[in-house]
């Protein structure tokens, strides 16, 4: 009994740092409301080291993500045979109130909760599992630039959210 | 300068999604840098509302951090 509330007050608090991390990398896009791109990101800067190790397992350097992100947006611009680049930074700032995530972020979230019973705790990998099984998006359109075979990715980082969860029960 | 015409839509809707979105955050980034430059140069939020065709309480709702950073509001 103790463990379980023990494992649930880490995921708690691996669930307010994975939120932070994505409200900042969504800030740092010039956005107010993360997207499972920024759950992404904020994942592979998780403590535990699982989502990073998902990524390296397919042979894709996890600190390629951010520039896969922003080239995505340069290539769909091209598409339509716009060569742009983003203007000059202007600062953007959190709402004020309640959390809120873009709706590919909210996604990953509800996904989280759904599975939670399977998280024992919760790691990075199972955000990568949760965004490697979004098709269309930001997220995917990155994914796919860095040439990641999204299947490959899911079943890697599912293996490893497996072994986090079973490294858990032996604590 | 962009020539309208040389835009053209791709057929696979994947394709032409997502340079929608790229459109949208790209008007958003522009739309905060022309906000930030109008409050430097001393326009009002009525004015500033005027110019994109909301209501000022629209503007502020969605810009007014641009505002703050401005040191004005």
């Amino acid at each position: 009994m103790f463990d379980g509330m023990k494992s649930k007050l880490n995921d708690i608090s691996t669930i307010k740092l994975l939120c932070e991390r994505a409200e900042a990398h969504a800030l740092l896009d010039q956005q107010r409301e993360p997207g499972a791109e920024h759950f992404l990101l904020a994942a592979l800067d998780l403590p535990d080291g699982t989502a990073r190790l998902a990524f390296e397992q397919v042979g894709v350097e996890p600190g390629a993500v951010r520039a896969a992100i922003e080239r995505q947006y340069t290539d769909a611009l091209r598409s339509i045979g716009l060569n742009a680049n983003m203007p000059a930074d202007t600062p953007v700032s959190t709402k004020p109130g309640v959390y809120q995530a873009a709706p590919s972020g909210r996604e990953v979230m509800e996904e989280l909760a759904a599975t939670r019973k399977h998280h024992s705790p919760l790691l990075g990998a199972h955000v990568v599992g949760i965004v490697a099984g979004m098709s269309h998006g930001v997220a995917a359109r990155a994914l796919r630039i860095l040439g990641v075979d999204c299947s490959a990715l899911k079943t890697a980082a599912d293996a490893i959210a497996g072994v986090g969860r079973l490294q858990a029960f032996d604590r | 300068m962009v020539d309208l015409h040389d835009i053209t839509v791709p057929t696979d809707p994947d394709e032409a999604l997502a340079a929608v979105v790229a459109l949208r955050r790209l008007a958003d980034s522009i739309e905060r840098q022309a906000v930030r430059s109008a409050l430097r140069q001393g326009w009002s939020w009525a004015r500033i509302a005027q110019a994109l065709g909301i209501t000022k309480q629209a503007a502020h709702k969605r810009l007014s951090d641009v505002a703050a950073d401005n040191g004005s509001r």
